[in-house]
Formats: C-alpha cells, sequence, structure tokens
C-alpha cells in the first residue's frame, strides 16, 4: 500500500509522476526500480507526462456506446478543436451509466449533459457544478429509519458475553438465509465466514471490494452513496465473526464523491465508538482498472503489486492480503447483512417473489426510459423490472438484454420473462452476474455490441496469461476487420477453440468469459454477421 | 530462513489412470513427472518458482475449468487427466495464438536451436503457415546490451527471466511494463537494457525458452549445442568456483557458448565474467612462442609507456606490442629453457639458494602449484614462494590459523540459507563473489536477517536489513564495542565459551574499555545502531559471517578478523548449520594455491617448514635436503629485490607490478633483478622487465584441479588446444626443474595430483575420477559416498589444546592517515567485470565493452566542491605516486573518500598504494592511504 498511496501522493501533488520522483521514492522505499514502472506502466491512474489543465474521460462502454457515446464524444472533440488546454480520452466504464453517455471532468463526475455543455464545464473548471448525490431513497434494507439506531445489530452482537456463540449464530443464520454474494460470482455467503472463521492463522483481514467497473453496473455505487453505515457495520459484522481487527474498504478511484460520503459515515462510526477499539477500516483508492475487482488482483494491488490474479487456490478466505486469512465481499453483500441478522432469516426469505428468497439491488440502463437502481425482489422478472424503468426508451421495441452487465452472455427479447435470481438466469445460458441489466431495443446492430463488449474485455485484460492476453487482442481484431468491411471466414471457424480455450484455461473470470457475449451473439443474430461477411465479400 | 519443510503426509491421486502417491503440497505437474507422465510446459522450469501464465500445462481434474499443473497442488483422489482432447485443443490453440505473434524464425532458432515454443507447436502438430488468426505487428528489438539480444516480439511473456533475474539472480531488474495485450518485459524504468542497472549476468537469457533474450555472439556464431562439442568444467575466475559447461566449436577451436551446470557451489548460475569472459584466450595477443630479451633491450627497464610511468590522458587500453615485442626476439624451447634453467643455475650457485625467489600463482591449479612450489624449495632449494594469497587473505588466515588452526573456511557460503543472521563485512560481494552474493542475497529475500558492514555502499548493502557505513579502518573498534554489548548484555554462549574456547577472561578484560559510544566516535556508527546489531547477533540461533578484503587488506588486518573470529566463538557460531566463518577467496584457486603450499612458511597442506618432522617427510618425498628457514613473502621478495638481495626469479601467472602496492618501488625492483623469467598467457606488465618470457597455455587449454572458497576440489577440463608453442605450465616446471638437474617427469596433471595428495592428507582419497562431476569438499574422508565435510569444527578445534583461542586486540589506525596534504582516504579494490590486473577481462570482448576505461568513484558532493563534472578527469597523487583518470559520482562512497578499481594499467592503482605491511599476515594496506584529489 505504501508504494501505491505514495505515487497517488506525488502525482496530486504535481500532476504527474517525475523521473526524479518515482527514482526517489524507490530508493526511500527500498524498492528495484522495475517495480516501479511495473505499477506506473499498469495502472491507468498514474501519469507520466504533465496534464493539460483540463481532463475530460468520456465513457466508451456498453451503457454509454448504446446512447451514441462514439458520436458524442466525436462530438465533444469537435467542439474542443484547436484548445490546446483541454485533453479529451475515452476512457473505460466509470460506472455512471444512467447518466449516459457519462464524462468526469478533472475527475468530476457531470451528468447526463450535452457536448456543449460538457465543452463548457470543461473550460470552466474553476466554476464546475457540485454533483448533486441521488434523490434520497427509503430502502427497505435500511433497518435504521433513524440514525439514533445505527450500528445496533454489531453493538448488540459486541456486548453480548458469549462472542463464541454469538458469531456461530450470525454464521447460522446467513446460511439459513442462503444469501450468495453480490460481486458476480455468487459464493454462499455464511460458508465464506464459516471458513475464514475457523482459519487459525493470524492475523485475518476484512475486505470490502468497492471495485465496481463492469460495464452496466453502478448499483454498489448507490449502496456507498446512500447506505455507507451498513456497508460499514456489515463490515463491523464480519470482523467479529472472523476475528480481524483491521478492514479495508477497496474503492473505485472514479467514485470520488462516494469516497466522501464513505469518508463522512466512517468518521461517523468512529465517533461512536463502533470503530476503533475492536475493529477499523481504512480507505484504500485503486488505481484503476476492471480486473482488480477480481478479488486476488485486488489484493496484488493492496501488496503493491500489479492488478494480475493469482492462481487459485489458493483462496483469500485461506491466504489473502499478505498471506493471512481474507474475507473480502462485495458492498451490497456487506449492506445486506445487517437487515438479515436484525430481522431474521424469515424475514429475508420473505422477500422475494415466485418462490424466491431475498431482495437485490440492480442497475437498470442502457434502451431504458428511466434508467436507474432498483431494490428488486429475487423473482421480480427482467420485463417487470424494465417496465419499472420506463419501458424501452423512445417507444422501441426490445430486441435483447444482458442481464449481470458486459460480462454476460446476451439473450434476446424472447427470454424477458425469465425471473431475476442467479440460478433461473443460469438457466437461460446467461448470468445474473454483477447484477447490471443492460437494455437493446430493436434497431441496434449486435455485432457491434459485441466489439464493443470484446473491446472492453481487451483493454481490461492485465496481460498475465496467454489466452485472455492474445485472445481478445485476436477476436477484437477480427471483429473490427468485419466491421471495416473486412472480415473473412476466420472469425466463425476459430472462435468456437479460442472461445473454448480462454474459458477454460484462462486464471480469472475476466477471460473466462471475454468471448462469451460475441458467441451468445453469434448464436442469437448469427445472420447479422453474415451480412457483415456478405458485404466484405462484396467489392 | 528456508529450511526445507518435512512433510509426512502422502496424498493419493490418479493421474492419467495411474495411481500416484507424492507428499502433500506436491504440484500436479511434479507428481506427474514422478509417474513418468511429461505435461508440456512454456513458462515453468524446475528452477524457479511456478506462476503459471502460460496455460500449457494445463490438465482436467474436473472441476468447472482446467486447472494449470505447475502450480496446482495435489488433493487425495484427484482424478488428473493431461491429455483429454480437450485439453490437448486448448494446448494447440494458446500454441497458435502465441505463434500468431512470433517471428518467422526466431533468435533462438538462429542460435542454439532448442526453441520451446516451436519444439512444443512441433509436438502439438500446429503448422505456422496455416493459423488463421491475425498476426501481431511486432512489438521491437532491443540490441543495447554487448551480450544479450532482446525481440520483445519472440516474448510469450513467460515470465522466466522476471524470475531469474529478481528470484534467482536477485539482481532485481526485470518486470513487465504495461497492461494486456501491450505489456512487455522491461528493465528498470522500461529503458534499453544496455542502459539499465542490468550486470548482465545472463541469467534472462538463460531461461529465456523462446528467441526473445539470446546470447549474442562473442567468438564464432551461435550454433545449436547439438553441432558444438560440450566440455563440462569450472569458471576460472573468482573463489566461488562456478560449474560450467563450454560448448566449443572445434574447427575453429573455440568455445562458442558458456552455460551454468548443476553443482551445489553455483546451483547453474554464472555471473557476466563466467558466462561471456571466455573469450580472451583467443585474444590476438596470446603469446604463441618463447621470447628472449634482445642485447640491445638491456639494461633492462619498462618497455611500454604505462609501464614506465608515462601520464597521459587516454581512454586507455591494452599494452601496444609495438611499443615491447621489438625488446624481444623469438627463440626455440630449448634454447628458452636451457637459458631460464641455467642463469637461475647460475645465480644459485654464485649467490646462494636464498637470492633466488619464485611467485605462482592462484589462478593455476593445484597441480601446478604443488610443483611449482616443489620447484622453488627442491630445486631452487629455497621456501621464498609465494603468491597473490599474501596479497588477499594472508592475514585472515594468520588469524584464522593462530585461533582455531585451520585457514579455511568453516561453512559453505550456501549454507548462509539456514542462518538467522548473516554478516557481509568488508565484501563488495556482488561485484567480486557475485554467485555467493545470490545465495547471501535470496537469504536474506527469505527472512534471513543481513547485516552488511564496510565503508563503501556496494550492492549488497542494498539487501541488507542493517547497514553501517563505517569510516574506513574503524572495524577493530567497532567489533570490540559489538562484543562489549554482547557481554554486557549477557547475550554470550557460556555452553560454547566453557566447552570449546580459551582466553575468554583476556577478551573481556580488553573489550571492557570499548563501549559502543566509544566506537561511535572512530567508526561513526551511532552507539544505538551498534547495540542494536549486537542484539541481533548475539541472539541470533545461527549467525554466519562473511569477509572480504575491506577486513584483510589492512595494516591491521589480522587483527580485524581475529575480532571476527572472537565474535564467532562468543556467541558459538561455528560447526553447526547457518553458522561459521567465511573469509571469501578472490582466485579460482587461491585456496588450493594455498593447499598446495605456495606460501613461504609451509609445505603442502599447511606443514610447518620449522618442523623438523614435516621437513622430514617433505625431503623423503621429494629426495632432496630442504631449507628449513621459512622464505620470504611477496612484498618481501621484491624489497628484497630492491635490495638487491634477490637476484632471479621465476613468475608463473604473476603480474606483480599492477597487483603489488607502491608501483613506483616495484618497477624499481624488477629492473633491478639479474634474471627475471615471465610465463604468462599474454605478455604482461611484468613480463616487459623479463629476460626470458615462456608462453604458456590459459585455463581452457589443460586439466587440473581448482579449489574454490568453500573448499570444493572440482575438476577443469581442457576444452581447447593451446595456440602455437604455447605449453602447460606444469611441464613448463617441470622442463626447467630437469634441466636444472632435478628431474622431474609426470605422465599427465592427474599423476601430479596423485602425488600432492599422498603428502597432503586434507585432499586424502580424492581422484579426478571421483571429483566428478561437482567436485568433493576437503576434508572428504568417504568420496565414494559423501560430498565431503561441508561443517567443520563442531566439536574442537586443531589446536594444540582443542580450544578456539580469543586473541584480544586493541585499536590501531591505518599507517598512513590523511593530512591537509593528502586530505582524503584512498581505497583500491575491484569492479564485477574485471579481474585483477585485467590481463584476461580486459582482452574479453563483452567485459571490455561493458567497462572500457579506468575511472575511481567519489561522492558527487565532493566532485561538485572540486569543480570535477561528469566524465571529467581528476589527478589523485600520494607521497608514492600520481595517476589521471575519470571520475564518477556515487553515493556509496562518502564524502572524503576515493574507490579506485585496480584493474587499469595506464592509471594502476598501485602507484598510489601504501606498502607498509601487516606484521602478522604481512599483507600491505591496499585499502587505506592518504591521497590528494585535482581536477585534471
Amino acid at each position: 500500500m505504501r508504494l501505491i498511496r505514495e505515487l497517488f501522493r506525488l502525482q496530486q501533488k504535481h500532476g504527474y509522476l517525475r523521473d526524479q520522483d518515482l527514482t526517489d521514492v524507490a530508493g526511500r522505499l527500498g524498492v528495484p526500480l522495475y517495480r516501479v514502472e511495473e505499477i506506473v506502466s499498469f495502472y491507468p491512474h498514474f501519469r507520466t507526462s504533465p496534464p493539460r489543465k483540463t481532463e475530460v474521460a468520456v465513457c466508451r462502454d456498453l451503457s454509454c456506446f448504446l446512447r451514441e457515446g462514439a458520436e458524442y464524444s466525436a462530438n465533444v472533440r469537435a467542439l474542443l478543436n484547436g484548445d490546446d488546454e483541454v485533453d479529451v480520452h475515452e476512457v473505460s466504464c466509470l460506472g455512471r451509466c444512467e447518466h449516459a453517455p457519462t464524462a468526469l471532468v478533472n475527475g468530476t463526475p457531470v451528468g447526463r449533459v450535452s457536448p456543449e455543455e460538457l465543452v463548457h464545464r470543461a473550460r470552466n473548471t474553476d466554476r464546475l457544478p457540485n454533483v448533486g448525490l441521488a434523490q434520497p431513497h427509503r430502502w427497505r434494507i435500511d433497518y435504521c429509519g433513524e440514525r439514533g439506531s445505527r450500528y445496533s445489530v454489531y453493538s448488540d452482537y459486541r456486548n453480548r458475553r458469549d462472542a463464541g456463540s454469538a458469531a456461530d449464530e450470525i454464521v447460522a443464520t446467513l446460511k439459513e438465509t442462503g444469501l450468495r454474494g453480490m460481486g458476480g460470482a455468487g459464493f454462499p455467503t455464511g460458508l465464506k465466514w464459516e471458513l475464514v472463521r475457523k482459519e487459525a492463522a493470524t492475523p485475518k483481514y476484512v475486505i470490502c471490494n468497492a471495485d465496481e467497473s463492469e460495464p452496466g453496473a453502478f448499483k454498489d455505487r448507490v449502496i456507498l452513496e446512500e447506505l455507507p453505515h451498513l456497508v460499514i457495520e456489515g463490515m463491523c459484522l464480519a470482523s467479529f465473526v472472523i476475528g480481524a481487527r483491521k478492514g479495508f474498504i477497496y474503492v473505485r478511484d472514479e467514485y470520488e464523491p462516494e469516497q466522501r460520503a464513505l469518508k463522512l459515515a466512517l468518521d461517523d462510526a468512529r465517533s461512536r465508538g463502533v470503530l476503533g477499539d475492536h475493529f477499523d477500516i481504512e480507505t484504500f483508492v485503486s488505481p484503476g482498472g476492471y480486473v482488480m475487482g477480481e478479488e486476488t488482483a485486488l489484493l496484488q494491488a493492496l501488496e503493491d503489486r500489479r492488478g494480475e490474479p493469482r492462481n487459485k487456490p489458493p483462496y483469500p478466505g485461506h491466504k489473502g492480503l499478505h498471506g493471512k486469512p481474507t474475507l473480502i465481499n462485495n458492498v451490497e453483500t456487506l449492506a445486506l447483512v445487517p437487515a438479515i441478522l436484525r430481522n431474521g432469516a424469515e424475514w429475508w426469505q420473505s422477500q422475494g417473489v415466485r418462490g424466491h428468497a431475498g431482495l437485490k439491488f440492480i442497475g437498470v440502463s442502457g434502451h431504458v426510459e428511466n434508467p436507474g437502481v432498483f431494490e428488486i425482489q429475487l423473482g421480480t422478472t427482467i420485463a417487470e423490472l424494465m417496465d419499472m424503468a420506463g419501458g424501452v426508451s423512445e417507444g422501441r421495441s426490445l430486441k435483447a438484454f444482458a442481464p449481470g452487465g458486459a460480462s454476460s452472455n446476451f439473450l434476446p427479447a424472447s427470454k424477458a420473462n425469465v425471473e431475476i435470481d442467479f440460478q433461473s438466469i443460469a438457466d437461460e445460458g446467461s448470468m445474473l452476474g454483477a447484477a447490471a441489466l443492460v437494455v437493446i431495443a430493436d434497431g441496434t446492430d449486435m455485432i457491434e455490441v459485441a466489439t464493443n463488449v470484446t473491446r472492453f474485455f481487451r483493454n481490461e485484460s492485465c496481460g498475465k496469461c496467454v489466452p485472455c492476453r492474445t485472445g481478445t487482442e485476436k477476436v477484437v481484431t477480427m471483429l473490427e476487420d468485419v466491421l471495416a468491411g473486412k472480415g473473412n471466414g476466420s472469425l466463425l471457424d476459430m472462435l468456437p477453440d479460442l472461445e473454448e480455450t480462454l474459458a477454460e484455461t484462462s486464471i480469472c473470470g475476466l477471460g473466462q468469459v471475454a468471448l462469451g457475449p460475441i458467441a451468445s451473439v453469434l448464436k442469437y443474430w448469427g445472420e447479422e454477421m453474415n451480412a457483415h461477411l456478405v458485404r466484405s465479400e462484396t467489392p | 530462513m528456508n529450511l526445507p519443510q518435512e512433510s509426512t503426509q502422502t496424498v493419493t491421486l490418479i493421474i492419467d489412470g495411474r495411481t500416484v502417491s507424492v507428499p502433500a503440497g506436491t504440484t500436479i505437474w511434479d507428481a506427474a513427472r514422478q509417474a513418468g507422465v511429461e505435461i508440456p510446459v512454456l513458462c515453468h522450469d524446475p528452477r524457479l518458482r511456478p506462476v503459471g501464465v502460460c496455460r500449457m500445462c494445463v490438465v482436467d481434474v474436473g472441476e468447472r475449468v482446467l486447472a494449470a499443473s505447475c502450480v496446482r497442488e495435489v488433493a487425495a483422489s484427484m482424478n488428473v487427466v493431461t491429455n483429454s482432447e480437450k485439453v490437448q485443443n486448448c494446448r494447440r490453440t494458446l500454441t497458435e495464438l502465441l505463434l500468431s505473434d512470433y517471428p518467422e524464425i526466431s533468435a533462438r532458432e538462429r542460435t542454439t536451436g532448442d526453441d520451446l515454443l516451436i519444439d512444443l507447436a512441433n509436438k502439438l502438430q500446429v503448422d505456422r503457415d496455416t493459423i488463421q488468426l491475425p498476426s501481431g505487428n511486432g512489438r521491437g528489438t532491443d540490441s543495447s546490451s554487448p551480450v544479450i539480444a532482446v525481440d520483445h516480439s519472440a516474448c510469450i511473456l513467460c515470465d522466466r527471466c522476471i524470475r531469474a533475474c529478481d528470484e534467482v539472480q536477485h539482481n532485481d531488474v526485470i518486470g513487465r511494463t504495461g497492461k494486456g495485450y501491450g505489456s512487455r518485459i522491461c528493465f528498470d524504468f522500461d529503458v534499453p537494457m544496455g542502459a539499465s542497472t542490468c550486470v548482465s549476468c545472463g541469467e534472462c537469457a538463460a531461461v529465456c525458452p523462446t528467441g526473445a533474450l539470446v546470447n549474442r555472439t562473442l567468438t564464432t556464431p551461435i550454433r545449436p549445442r547439438a553441432d558444438l562439442r560440450t566440455i563440462d568444467s569450472v569458471c576460472p575466475y573468482c573463489g566461488v568456483g562456478c560449474a560450467t559447461s563450454y560448448h566449443i566449436d572445434t574447427e575453429a577451436n573455440t568455445i562458442v557458448f558458456a552455460e551454468g551446470r548443476e553443482s551445489p557451489a553455483s546451483e547453474s548460475r554464472l555471473c557476466v565474467k563466467g558466462r561471456y569472459g571466455f573469450d580472451y584466450t583467443k585474444h590476438p595477443q596470446r603469446l604463441t612462442a618463447p621470447l628472449i630479451r634482445r642485447e640491445d633491450a638491456y639494461p633492462k627497464g619498462p618497455l611500454s609507456s604505462d609501464v614506465k610511468g608515462e601520464t597521459k590522458k587516454r581512454p586507455g587500453g591494452l599494452v601496444d606490442y609495438d611499443e615491447v615485442m621489438p625488446a624481444f626476439r623469438e627463440a626455440t624451447w630449448d634454447e628458452a629453457l636451457d637459458l631460464v634453467a641455467s642463469r637461475l643455475k647460475a645465480i644459485k650457485d654464485e649467490s646462494g639458494p636464498s637470492t633466488l625467489a619464485g611467485f605462482g600463482s592462484a589462478k593455476c591449479s593445484n597441480e601446478e602449484a604443488y610443483l611449482f612450489q616443489k620447484l622453488v624449495r627442491a630445486v631452487f632449494g629455497t621456501n621464498n614462494v609465494d603468491h597473490c594469497t599474501r596479497l588477499c587473505h594472508a592475514s585472515s588466515v594468520a588469524a584464522l590459523l593462530e585461533t582455531i588452526g585451520s585457514g579455511a573456511v568453516t561453512n559453505v557460503f550456501a549454507d548462509v540459507r539456514n542462518a538467522d543472521v548473516a554478516l557481509v563485512t568488508g565484501s563488495n560481494t556482488t561485484a567480486n563473489h557475485p554467485v555467493a552474493a545470490t545465495f547471501i542475497k535470496d537469504a536474506a529475500a527469505s527472512g534471513t536477517t543481513l547485516i552488511v558492514i564496510d565503508s563503501r555502499k556496494t550492492g549488497i548493502a542494498q539487501h541488507a536489513d542493517h547497514f553501517l557505513h563505517i569510516t574506513p579502518g574503524s572495524d577493530v573498534p567497532l567489533y570490540n564495542a559489538m562484543m562489549h554489548v554482547i557481554i554486557e548484555e549477557d547475550l554470550v554462549n557460556h555452553d560454547y565459551i566453557r566447552d570449546f574456547t580459551e582466553g575468554f577472561a583476556e577478551l573481556r578484560a580488553l573489550i571492557d574499555k570499548y563501549t559502543p559510544e566509544l566506537a561511535q566516535g572512530i567508526c561513526g556508527v551511532p552507539a544505538a545502531t551498534i547495540r542494536e546489531v549486537a542484539r541481533i547477533l548475539g541472539q541470533a540461533n545461527a549467525a554466519i559471517i562473511f569477509w572480504g578484503m575491506g577486513i584483510s587488506q589492512h595494516t591491521h588486518g589480522t587483527d580485524n578478523a581475529r575480532c571476527l573470529i572472537s565474535l564467532a566463538l562468543l556467541t558459538g557460531n561455528i560447526g553447526r548449520p547457518g553458522t561459521g566463518l567465511h573469509p571469501l577467496r578472490g582466485q579460482n584457486n587461491v585456496q588450493g594455491a594455498s593447499d598446495a603450499g605456495l606460501i613461504p612458511m609451509v609445505y603442502p597442506d599447511y606443514q610447518s617448514v620449522a618442523s623438523s618432522e614435516a621437513r622430514k617427510k617433505f625431503e623423503d618425498a621429494w629426495g632432496v635436503s630442504l631449507d628449513p628457514n621459512p622464505g620470504l613473502t611477496v612484498v618481501e621478495i621484491i624489497g628484497g629485490a630492491l635490495a638487491g638481495e634477490i637476484k632471479g626469479m621465476y613468475m608463473m601467472g604473476e603480474n606483480p607490478f599492477l597487483s603489488d602496492p607502491n608501483v613506483n618501488k616495484v618497477r624499481k625492483a624488477l629492473s633491478n633483478l639479474e634474471f627475471l623469467c615471465v610465463q604468462d598467457i599474454f605478455l604482461t606488465e611484468t613480463a616487459e622487465f623479463a629476460d626470458v618470457i615462456l608462453p604458456a597455455a590459459s585455463f581452457f587449454e589443460k586439466d587440473g584441479t581448482y579449489t574454490n572458497s568453500d573448499r570444493r576440489v572440482q575438476v577443469g577440463q581442457m576444452a581447447l588446444e593451446a595456440p602455437g608453442q604455447a605449453r602447460l605450465d606444469w611441464q613448463l616446471v617441470c622442463e626447467i626443474a630437469t634441466r636444472m638437474g632435478y628431474p622431474m617427469r609426470y605422465g599427465s596433471a592427474e599423476e601430479v595430483f596423485a602425488e600432492f595428495t599422498s603428502l597432503a592428507p586434507s585432499y586424502a582419497g580424492l581422484d579426478y575420477e571421483n571429483l566428478k562431476p561437482t567436485g568433493k569438499l576437503w576434508p572428504c574422508p568417504d568420496p565414494a559416498h559423501s560430498d565431503g565435510k561441508q561443517l567443520l569444527f563442531g566439536d574442537g578445534f586443531p589446536t594444540a589444546s582443542g580450544r578456539g583461542k580469543f586473541v584480544p586486540v586493541d585499536y590501531q589506525p591505518a599507517a598512513e592517515l590523511p593530512d591537509e596534504e593528502y586530505p582524503f582516504i584512498l581505497n583500491t579494490g575491484r569492479l564485477l567485470e574485471h579481474w585483477h590486473t585485467g590481463t584476461m577481462t580486459r582482452r574479453s570482448k563483452a567485459l571490455d565493452a561493458i567497462q572500457p576505461e579506468a575511472h575511481c568513484q567519489m561522492n558527487p558532493e565532493d566532485l561538485q566542491d572540486l569543480g570535477v563534472g561528469l566524465n571529467d578527469y581528476v589527478k589523485l597523487s600520494t607521497r608514492r605516486g600520481t595517476i589521471t583518470l575519470k571520475a564518477r559520482p556515487t553515493n556509496g562512497v562518502s564524502r572524503g573518500n576515493v574507490f579506485v578499481p585496480f584493474h587499469f594499467r595506464e592509471a594502476s592503482a598501485n602507484t598510489l598504494t601504501n606498502d607498509a605491511l601487516d606484521p602478522f599476515g604481512k599483507i600491505p594496506e591496499f585499502k587505506f592511504c592518504a591521497v590528494k584529489v585535482e581536477k585534471a
């Protein structure tokens, strides 16, 4: 953490990392020069040349792409033509998909504004409007209606004399609910807590994975902003169960306003005495990159290394941060725990519909009227959720949807009645993943969509293992050739082998799923690929 | 500490239908290998920590996805399928992905031919020409390193080089830069390899499986191993004694490339000298015919301008043969040898045997050292025989013999891996014993607390937990203060002191006054740090002590070593794993040359010439009566030559003109000799003073044994034919002896070795057969079944009392302290790329390219004060002489200090050094004299 934090500090101070600063920091921290290079060149946050006065970062990924993000970006560039004080660059998903196409001006998010307004703000950075946080909702999981009762679940457990059986009760309750991790992989939460609780090695750590970066995903961001106290309480409960004294919230760089909300909540928790004596939490700001959401890549970053996922096993619960048992849970998972413990497993089970149990936060973006985050009952159908979001935008009809963001396979409109639940969606050949419903209206070129998504994985591949590093690049090149009218059949020939190889041999989930979306597009919309190839053959 | 973890649990699993039982923690890949199932890999090498990045080794274990077998540990009842259709299909696709970006013909295919990616493609029947994937645009090449060619397009990012550099050699240069498909390997801050901190050890190229990092051609173009002849041997340079394989183009009679070979001493590692410094043997300046000084080249004196001492500014370099060769004429062997024999005999007859002397060399074999001292003792009739051990560890040996009764190391350097604490002092280990340093660095990285104490902050200090930057020459007060703390805080090992030592009371009495505060005032290390480090040593379960010339080359060098020995005795750190005293030996055979009796006071195996019993033994063996008086040492012999007391000399492979202190004095002394015969592979600076020059075969052109710093006796095998008329050193010694009337006839070096071992009990039982392939540590009572005795003196010492003796010593300042006129302190030593007087290394293409010129190193602030800029010259003067050379700034040298490497004839450091001697070891004070620095 020392090295990355030091690099943050130096970049903050000088605007960029100067050669001499890098040499000095290596000497000061006693790390070889190459280690500094590895970090600086890997993480997108770091830069080694001076920035212009204003940096505009425009999102290029799925939800923004569907909302004409490419044209938006081009328009901004055209309007800025010749302005050497403003630098515009396209970046990976910013996690503000409800405002697509979305951008940052010097790190500050701007809502959905016209290209002209964006340019105006870029030229007047001293008067950037404060980002208004979302309208406060009343969330069902926020068991503490007024501030006074915050952290009462944790305090009750902490005050129990029989800490051992109290912790066992928590594990039992979580297991009874069948709660699964909400980060995407869906590992049973009670079991995970139990496994780390049983580990003998110390110290142990609790880490909240707040590195939400999946294109289309932004529900954790809203939880961080509106319910940070529940995230903190969830971590406290986890620390109580596993026996940790130290916790970290690994939060993405681009969630700057949310970091402020988090800080206020942490200060509040400390002033209430919730944090401090038994357990405390530090925030670690990610230097960037989608793959950092992969839990072992995240650990690598915390250990001042390139965010390259580790081979598993060992899993973090056994050997995590600094080789010690580490419980890593997603923001939403942690935020759900206090309400579950307050209200009991039965309450949780009663929250679902159609035989499903529990609640779910889900972000809805793309071609819908009212994109946003919804706290739904599990078992709600995709169609119902789309209705909550005002239906497909501009009265268009539904063509396709991705239920779990860019890494989930695309499903056709005919599947819109699928019930939202890990297993139900898996049964349809996709996944709930990061709970990011991306809606695609009729008239959208699915090959372009697939290219956008595959390009995202190519851009975000860490490069550690061969299949992901080279496979994503090759497929993107072949897809771009197809779109440019230069395609041949090799993609269709090679894709089954490539998809199998990436899925079977990549170290982490990124590579394993990277070619799933394009494969699903070819499965349901193969004729669109053929049309492109016919166009390629036509002189 | 890396103590091997004993695994008691066994796991049984099924691999391709076979039931296999292995210890828990074994990887599937290793388990399969044990079961005879080879799983293909690119990124894995059994010498390296597995990383599982190439994914070629995936196997089906019945899980959601395939598992990388090189990193996945076995589990009970796992059912592993290593080559299902899915697995094979994935491997083929991975290979196609890599080949789609691969150069048409890789550099490895063009050179050694062992490109593992291409081999794998052939095995999997992947046809490069029919791959349907788009090909990459190439990622560039880097030819900035003189020894390694980089082709990023052939890099598959297997990370082998990264692990070799950072985890095997611990040079910490190579990493990954960029991200995703744009990732590349990088050197430091992604600078060209040649501009990086790379020390050119070549480990990266040695482990690279593809054409990304390959060795560049040094002699004839590199060809596949199968087309070349391979000879297993050892490295000719330092005392580490790395095991090597030389790949030889027989037709061109040249080594094409060198590789490290498995051995306990080096674990297949090499440094830049060992891997790339072999081509000197083919240099056009090799001597190929006997030379006799022409009549008109008398009176004798220096010939080349550098040796004459004419100072001038120039980049420097080798001797100009046009300046020196006209003074000599070629002769036949008979004429030359007869002349040598008759002149030496005449001097002996006219002036007495004690006016003759011989310098052998620690670069020659045990056999040659043995025969050389036999010649001087039995034929010349004097004990005036010595060699460069006098200039390196004579004081260490004096102290060791005095205190523990044996001059050799008590433990091997690789055992640092079992030490809790390692103390490295007065040793620039990364430059002078680079492969031994890898073991120390590795231990430090694995938990051994490394304490480095030095007056310069050198490479090994970068790896230290505690670095004590001391004032030059202040070792004794520092170590006395550390012992003071250990005694005061009762961290001594009482049982050990009671059972195995003597003189503790005397030590305690003297140490009493050496408080850390007193020492702080002399050595400049804060008292609190002295206390902290003393406690770490005192509390260590196992501590090992390494030292180098920074300890020994002082007028108080013996005292310095006595302190280190006392420290080990005080804490009981001798004779157990992870403990010991290890003076790191400089030359490849300085241990062996000393063992063989190339020392004026002792016969082979340290049997004293003053002992009538020992003398009788050798008189009987050699059939002559021997001189009972110990002979003169190196510097005394040079002094004797100057005084006219030494009249005739025979030098085999020594170059005292550059290696001995006070060159201006040496010049006069060598000019003053009535007769000098120099036997060497090049016309050295010393040879300019010769009457006869005998061309010798080089290391690579002969068989012989060499004893490394660990006491490991290893066989060096003949790889090349000697050029022209050059002959083996030992045969020339025999010729001279025979022509002087003492017939010496041996059929082979092996026969000489047999005679030597029959007279040297420590070597008893060793022969060429049982020494292969990786040598034996002496003593080795059971060579058929044992590697020899690694740990010595666990149960007492070979002293009269059987105890180790504390020899308490007081602080003595250096012989010549800085003053107003000569305000700086001069320190001399070596560089990684060069060897001693540069005779070999400056004629090695790669080594010369990396480090081509004479320079000194100074603190940047001192240079700034003197107005000396980058690449400016400075003039260094002492009371003995002046040299002019470039100055390089480095923070490793403290203010007020100057460091001068002594390899460079055009600015010979020893022009400046002080020939004051340590009274016990007779070693000169190379590490300290007063010097003046001026901008030139």
